[in-house]
This record gives C-alpha cells, structure tokens and sequence, in this order.
C-alpha cells in the first residue's frame, strides 16, 4: 500500500484586492505520495504559492494541509517552525547558504537550531551522496554555483525529514550542474527512500520525477507518471 | 546560530564601527562622571579631619566653660576677618572666605607646623601653605573694622578642620587673640557629660563624633550632589547614541531579510532569531563599553582639572563604576536594538525568495498618533501654566509638558521628514544630477533619514534650549539691574565674589566722606510664611535714591512694611497689608507688606527695614549703594583690594561674563551629543552606500563620475543634517522658551533667541554634513562597476 506522506484539501490563496486580486490557489486539492513529484505550469500558475503552502511556509486562505497525521491548519508559529526544522527540508533557487557558515556548519544548521548535536553517520552518509567530501570547511562564496546547491541538498536531507521541497533548485544552473544536482535529488528517492516535492518550468529536470503535476490558473490540469 | 552571529558581525566590521564609536562615547561620558564624583568623595572623606577629644560649643564663653566638671582644657577659637594681600597687590585666592579667613595661633592639634615656626609675638604670623607665600616676607592683612596689620611671615601651617562648618580652614594664623572668640574648644575624658552640661549653660555643643559623623555625611553629599550634575549630560549622550543604535541595526537587518527568511524557512524559531540580533547588539556593546572605559578612565583627570581647579583629588576608579559602565554599555545597545531585534523575528520566511521590508502601515500610523497625542499634551499644558507668576507645581507641568513635546516631534519626525522632503525633491529636479540624485536618496526612506537626523536633533535641540535659558538670563541680567539701579549709583562688593561679605566699618566710611549718602544690602536666606527665598535687608531711606524698583502696587516705604516682588507675592498670595514672619539668622520679624513691585526672579524678592534686622545680619553688608562722588568714594577705597567699587554697567557686565561662562560648560558637555550625531550621519550613509553597491555600480557603468558620486552621497549627507538641525534648532527655541518661562518667571514669549549663536550652528551643521560624508563618499565612489552589475 501506498502511504501518502502530504494530503491538502481545499486549497485557496489569493493575493491583492479588488481589482488587483488575483487568485493564485483556486479550491485545489492534491496528495503527494513517497517518492519524486514535479510540480509543472506557466509563470503564475500558481506553482509556487502551492509548494510555498504545502511546505508550511505560508498560510493558505482556505483550505486544510496534513503532514502524514499532523494537521498544519492552526498550528501557532513555533509549532509550524519546529514541524519545518524537524520534518521538511528545503532547496531554493538561490540564497540557500548563511554566507558567514562553512558548508559543513551550512548542512548542521537543522540541529544546531534544535540545539541537539548533529548524527556523525547521518552527516556522513548525505556528504557521501552529494559528494562534497572536501569542501566541507569552505565558505559559500568559495564554492561554485553547483556546489552551493548540493550543499543546499545536503542540508535538506541530513534531518532524514519526511519531505523535502525544491523549488526551482536547478534555476540559476548551468545543464551539467543542473544534471548532476538533479541526478542527486533522484539518488536520495532511490536510494535513502526519501519524498521529494520539486518545482520547475523546465521539462527536462521533470523527467528525473516518478510524477508530474500540471497546473495553470491555479488550478491542477493533469496528473501524470 | 551564536557563530553565525558573531561571525556576520566581524566579516563586516566597518558598517559597525560607528555605533560602537556611539556606544563608546556614551560610555566614556558615564565612567568619567562617575569617576570625577567618587574622587572628590573619596578626596573629602580622606581629608585630614581631626577628631576633638571632647565638646565644639560655638559662641561660648571660655572662662565660663572652663570651670565645668571634668574639662581638662578650653581653647577660644577666633573666626575673623583676615585679607590677606599678596606681592600683586590683590587678595590671595583661597577657598574660605575673608572674613572668616584670619584665627589665633594655639596647639590644640589644629595646625600642623609645614615650615617656618609658630608666630610667637604681634607682628607675627603663620600662612596656610596652600596659598603659596613664603616665610619670612611680609604681607598686608586686612582686618575688621578696617583694619589693616603688616605683619611678618614666620610660618607655614597646615589645616586640620574638625570638617564642619564652624571651623573654616583659615589662610593667616595671628599670635595673639583678641578674646573674641567664636568657638570654645573643651578637652575632656567624658564628652557626653560635659556638652550636657554646656546645653544647661544655654550652649548648643556638639561632641568630637557628632562633628566627624557630620563631617563625613556632608562628603558624601557633596559627592553625590556632583554625581546627579555630572549623570544627566551622560544619559544625554547615551539617549543620542541610543538613537544611532537603533538606526544602525535597523539598517543592518533589513540588508540581511534574506538571511533572516533562510533561517526561519529551515526551522528557527522567532525567538532564537530575536535573539541572535540581540546577542550581537551585547557583543558589540560590550566591544564599544570597553573602549568607552578605557577613554571615561583617561577623560577624568581632564573633567578633574576643569571642574576643580587647582585642587588635589585622588583618583578613584571603584569596581562599581567598570561595573556601571559594562552594564549601561550592553542595556543600552541591547534595548536600542530590541525593535529591529523583533523586526528580525518576523521576517517572513517567504522572504527567502522575494526581497521586501517594510514596517507595517499600522507601527507607522500608531507612531504618529502617539507623536501627535503627546504635542497635544505639551501645548496644552504649556498654555495652561501661561501665567508668570504661577507656583512651583505649574511650572514643573510647563517644563514636563515641553519634555513631552519635544518627544512628541521626535515620534513626528519620520512624518515631518517626509512633508519636508517631498517638496525638495521636487525642488531639485531642476537642480544638476548630483543634487537630484542625492536629495532622492535621503527621501526614499524618510523613517531613516528621519532616525539619522534625530541624533543631531536631539544635540542641538539641549544645545539651543540652554542657549535661549542663558540667552534670556543675559538680556534679564541686564534689564533687571538697570530698570532698579540708577546709573549714577556707585557700587561697592566684595572682591572675593558674591557669597562674601564687606565690613560692618566698610558702610561707616562710605557714609563719613563729604557730599556721600550710602545703604548696605544685606543679603541672606529666610523663611517667609513657611517659603525659603533671598531677602535683602536694606535701609528705607535707600528706596527711590540709590534704588529705584517699580512699584506696582502698595507704597515703596520701608517703615511701614517690606517691599515684596510681583512674582514672589502672587505665589504666596499676599497683597499690601498682608501680615508676614520673616524668620532670618533664627530671629523672627512681624510685619506687613506694605508695596509690591516689579522685578525678575535673579534679583531679591523681598527688601525689609534694616533696624529689624538681627545684629549678625546687620554687621554683614553685601554690597554698598551710594550717591555722591564717585572719585571720593574711589580714593577712600584705594587701599582695600578685598572691596571692589564700580557701578551698574560694569557689574552687569561682570555678571553676565559669570554665567556665560557656566553655560560654555554646559554647551561642551552637550556638544558630545552633537558629535555622536554625526558620527550617526557617517554610520548611515555608509550603511547606504553599502546597500546601493549595485544601484551606484550602475550609475557608474552608465557614465556617472567618480566625482558625481562624491558629490551625491555628500548632498544626501546634507540633507539628512540639516533636517537635523533645523529640527533640533526650532525644538530648542522651543523648550528653552517654556525653560525660561518656568525657571526665570518670564512671559513664555519674552524669551531672547540666541540668533548669533543659531546663525554659528548652520554653517557648523553643514561643515560636519560634509565631513560625515568624507569617507562613505569615498568608498561610494570607489565601487567597482563590473562588481557591482554581474
């Protein structure tokens, strides 16, 4: 069987007023099984703001979100933080790494905000799957643009979280960093188990997804696998 | 996250640099106070105070004393007056006042032989060894009753005061005494019982321990008296840094939105965000109070030698006061920095993604409101203490309700900001490149150049206030003397300045020259009706010759009751034929009001007929007003460098040149205000320049100069100070208005504006606009183009 790890019903979000409003999350409702899902459409498809309230870091206007049995829907700020930190990882398209941190206190980072000591195995085994071995005391501005992002990759999975978001990770790429971060991501699904949520325009990172949802005026058109 | 702090911090220490010089000055201001207050305490209570070994019974009769049981000896202890005459022919300056300068020489333990030995015969005398004169000269000494002695120098003594007022450190020791003593000395094994016995004699006595314990509080309070002078000009210095702070660390996390979102979106708290602001404002509190310690600790000597010259204080840096500094220095950052702190916190963790800080409309409009709420208060309150002759508790509302205002235009000043730039921006589109580019950049974000400009505000703002206080005080001075003293009236005072006293003989022979009619003003501090205030006992026959007050009500003749003035009588509610006890040097007078006349607060309140006058207060006259020539009156004094005869213009001049200078040291001490708003000016601008690098880089790839970019950064240095200083300028005139309203007694709009004084402070507002923008328009200008855009 099937365990769903994300389930939202009802989705809604608008932004603006009056004449200005403009409806980003029309009434959508979507489940996200374990494995690699894209998530597809237009500029303004609403694309984003759906990944943006299903990872917990906006509120959608209507609308109900679970998180394998906890429901995200009136969680206080602090609970949702500790619920972002503990189970949900996150790749940006750029800006992912605090400037003044190595990459290795980069990738901690989780841990030392929960005040726990980092697992050595777990950070080990990410490092090994990203393959930064030894540029783990450089600073972001001494690594390349491609290495960031696998840095970023590290940190999202070293807290083994149920979910990990990519919101356009390969957007600033070129196509053989963006191969090699993509083919990374399909790694930890394949190998760790892990649930990746990804959001892209560009159809070729798509095809390293199991599925591929559409959506176009806020609205999900097709589901495909 | 710690690390991360703290590394963030020193990877970019120069947009720093500024608020820890502001947090430093601060400091620095807080620790010399401290130190200069604990030294002269710890100066006065480590003074050579001698313990007597039994009973101080002033104004005793010693043979009388002498014959109680268990008094093994009585020393009579003269207080007279003594001039001595220095080889410049002028008075020798020392700290006792003449007239109580001159005692006998005994060995009671009193003296303490420096050099020379103990005057033995008439003709001989011992000299304090602190005024500098040498044994074996010979020096004039001016005696009561005018008097005069030319005695050798034998000796030089040191003074061992019991450290009470009845025993002043003499300057001239003579060998002999007159008998008129003012204090008996009684030496005794059982103090107790001997002062028991003096006090049924009919004597106050204190015992030896009730003098030192006395001694010792008076110390203290003298210390703590200077602390709370020195503390406010600290707390100004800090409230200005405060105001930098702020300003800095608002600047500071809104170019780090994005980082802030980064850690929120991964999973920290808002708290652990507050706090790691927080964390770094006490770090760099505690770099800029170490530097401030370090300077307090080396500005004290200097603080020492101005405010008391010529005198040996030690040097005392207490535990207490690093202490103080520390925690000032880390409260005072880390509580400017708690808006930008929780500002931090609610960063959206959205904002990873897109960049956009703003306050919120609703911390905006509840600023202004409060802002306007409290300018309300101010006017009312100000309106509603309009009169000026109100009481004391009016006049603190006037004076509280100036504070509220100008806080009031504080909270205003984004608002008032962006109403001035608007139309300036406007205005300089027409102006070249430089200036349009500059005058838009310091209106983009009127809330910063608003919190940039209220450092300088806030400096000159105290600056002008006591500017116009003293400015009103020097045109009153001027006024009030020459509204109640003909010009024609010659003056005589004391030399040794106004808390001295002339010779009761001095009047007697002003009066004896040919053609010369003379009155003494005796000045003293009295209780009228259950009110302490300055009343000056006075001849009835002085009114309407040599002084003329403007009646405003009731008679102006002394014998049928005092002179009281407008002010003084509306704040007790007497009019003529008012009865009033007049209780001065512990004798009680009755006697009515009899007229009521116009004067300002810096004259006396209350003239009395001096033959109800208690004897003591008699024989002291402050000062001698006489009518007739003036050349007699000035070859009879020839010879008395102690008694200075001028008239009205030259003492007003005298005495304006007195209280300009008490207010240059108030102006300096403010002015460290002034400098850590500048310095603010430079911690802005560089903070802009560094979150323009792009904007700038583009400016420059699109063919702006390097000297185009100075020129725009120093134009919005400008603006933002001299929004400033107008600010601070027009809430100075201001709360110096209502200041002198309140503590002068004047009509709120008889103020005089320090105009020059004004018109000196723009052009030095604009130098240092200028200067501030020196090295931000450097660095500006320096911006490497290709950086910039890729």
């Amino acid at each position: 069987m099937v365990k769903t790890t994300i389930r939202a019903v009802g989705l809604t979000k608008a932004y603006g007023s009056g004449d200005a409003r403009v409806l980003a999350l029309d009434d959508v409702d979507v489940e996200f099984e374990p494995g690699f899902t894209a998530i597809m459409g237009p500029s303004g498809s609403g694309k984003s703001t759906l990944m943006h309230c299903v990872a917990g870091l906006d509120r959608p206007d209507a609308g109900r979100i679970w998180l394998g049995d906890t429901e995200f829907t009136g969680l206080k700020d602090d609970a949702l933080t500790a619920l972002r930190r503990d189970r949900i990882g996150f790749v940006f398209q750029a800006f992912n790494l605090l400037p003044t941190l190595t990459a290795r206190e980069n990738i901690t980072l989780p841990f030392d905000l929960a005040g726990r000591r980092p697992d050595p195995a777990a950070v080990r085994s990410v490092v090994d799957v990203v393959r930064l071995g030894d540029r783990l005391d450089h600073r972001p501005s001494q690594l390349s643009g491609g290495q960031q992002q696998r840095v970023a990759v590290a940190r999202a999975l070293v807290t083994r979280p149920d979910v990990v978001f990519a919101d356009e990770p390969t957007g600033a790429l070129d196509s053989a960093a963006s191969a090699e971060l993509l083919g990374f991501l399909r790694g930890s699904v394949d190998e760790l188990g892990q649930t990746v949520v990804m959001v892209t325009h560009d159809p070729a990172a798509a095809a390293y997804a199991d599925r591929v949802l559409h959506l176009a005026d806020g609205a999900i058109v097709t589901s495909s696998c | 996250m710690l690390r991360a702090t703290l590394r963030d911090l020193f990877a970019h220490k120069g947009r720093v640099v500024m608020t820890v010089v502001a947090v430093a000055l601060g400091v620095a201001a807080t620790v010399a106070s401290l130190i200069v207050s604990d030294s002269v305490s710890m100066t006065l209570s480590h003074r050579d105070i001698r313990v007597l070994d039994g009973v101080s019974v002033p104004g005793g009769d010693r043979d009388r004393l002498a014959e109680l049981d268990g008094v093994t000896r009585a020393t009579g202890i003269v207080v007279a007056r003594a001039g001595l005459v220095g080889d410049n022919g002028k008075l020798v300056a020392a700290d006792t006042l003449p007239e109580q300068a001159g005692t006998n020489w005994d060995d009671t333990g009193r003296f303490v032989l420096v050099a020379g030995r103990a005057p033995a015969r008439p003709g001989e005398i011992a000299v304090n060894a602190a005024v500098g004169i040498h044994v074996g000269t010979k020096h004039r000494v001016l005696l009561a009753g005018g008097k005069r002695d030319n005695p050798t120098v034998v000796g030089l003594f040191r003074y061992r005061s019991l450290g009470s007022a009845s025993d002043p450190t003499p300057v001239v020791a003579h060998a002999t005494s007159t008998g008129d003593y003012s204090r008996v000395e009684l030496t005794t094994d059982s103090p107790d019982k001997v002062k028991a016995e003096a006090q049924a004699l009919g004597y106050t006595a204190e015992t030896g321990a009730e003098l030192s314990s006395a001694a010792q509080s008076t110390a203290t309070d003298n210390a703590d008296d200077l602390r709370e002078t020195l503390l406010p000009f600290a707390a100004v210095a800090l409230l200005v840094g405060m105001f930098v702070i702020a300003n800095t660390f608002s600047m500071l996390i809104t170019q780090r939105t994005q980082q802030y979102a980064l850690l929120r979106a991964v999973g920290a708290h808002r708290r652990q965000v507050r706090r790691s602001v927080l964390v770094e404002a006490s770090a760099l509190g505690l770099v800029g109070g170490t530097v401030g310690e370090i300077f307090g600790i080396a500005l004290g000597p200097l603080m020492i030698a101005v405010l008391r010259p010529g005198q040996e204080i030690d040097y005392t840096i207490t535990p207490l006061t690093i202490g103080v500094g520390y925690l000032v220095a880390i409260v005072v950052t880390t509580l400017s920095a708690y808006g930008a702190a929780r500002r931090a916190a609610s960063v959206s963790p959205m904002a990873a993604l897109r960049l956009d800080a703003t306050v919120t409309r609703q911390a905006r409009n509840r600023r202004t409101a409060i802002g306007l709420v409290a300018v309300a208060v101010a006017v009312t309150a100000v309106l509603a203490t309009l009169d000026p002759a109100a009481d004391t508790t009016a006049r603190i509302v006037a004076i509280g309700g100036a504070i509220i205002g100008a806080f009031g235009i504080l909270l205003l000043a984004p608002v008032l900001a962006g109403l001035v730039l608007r139309p300036l921006i406007a205005l300089a589109r027409r102006a070249g490149p430089a200036t349009r580019l500059g005058v838009q950049n310091a209106g983009r974000d009127p809330r910063r150049t608003a919190g940039t400009a209220t450092a300088i505000t806030v400096g000159l703002g105290l600056v002008r206030a006591f500017g116009t206080l003293s400015a009103t005080l020097t045109s009153l001075i001027g006024s009030a003397d020459r509204a109640n003293i003909p010009a024609t009236t010659t003056i005589l005072e004391p030399a040794a300045g106004k808390s001295a006293a002339l010779d009761a003989s001095d009047l007697t022979a002003v009066r004896s020259l040919p053609g010369v009619t003379a009155a003494a003003a005796r000045t003293a501090l009295a209780n009228v009706n259950g009110t302490v205030f300055k009343v000056t006992a006075i001849e009835p026959s002085a009114l309407g010759t040599v002084l003329t007050p403007q009646l405003t009500a009731g008679v102006a003749d002394l014998r049928r009751g005092v002179m009281i003035s407008r002010n003084q009588a509306a704040m007790m509610a007497v009019r003529p034929g008012s009865a009033l006890t007049i209780t001065v040097d512990g004798t009680a007078i009755h006697t009515v009001v009899a007229g009521v006349y116009n004067a300002t607060e810096l004259q006396s309140s209350l003239y009395f007929d001096v033959s109800l006058a208690p004897a003591k207060l008699r024989d002291r006259p402050s000062m001698i007003y006489a009518a007739g020539p003036r050349a007699a009156i000035e070859a009879a004094f020839h010879d008395r460098p102690d008694v200075v005869v001028t008239d009205r213009d030259a003492l007003v001049a005298a005495d304006i040149a007195e209280q300009a200078l008490a207010f240059v040291v108030i102006d300096a001490m403010f002015g460290v205000a002034i400098v850590i708003g500048v310095f603010g000016v430079v911690n802005t601008l560089v903070l802009s320049v560094l979150e323009r690098t792009r904007e700038i880089g583009l400016t420059r790839a699109l063919g702006a100069g390097r000297r185009l970019v100075r020129r725009m950064i120093t134009m919005e240095s400008l603006v933002i100070s001299l929004f400033g200083a107008l600010s601070g300028v027009l809430i100075g005139v201001g709360v110096g208005a209502v200041m002198q309203h309140a503590m002068l007694g004047q009509e709120l709009l008889a103020f005089t504006a320090p105009f020059d004084a004004i018109g000196l402070s723009l052009p030095g507002i604009v130098a240092c606009g200028v200067l501030a923008a020196l090295w931000p328009a450097h660095r500006a200008a320096r911006t490497d183009i290709l950086a910039a855009i890729t």
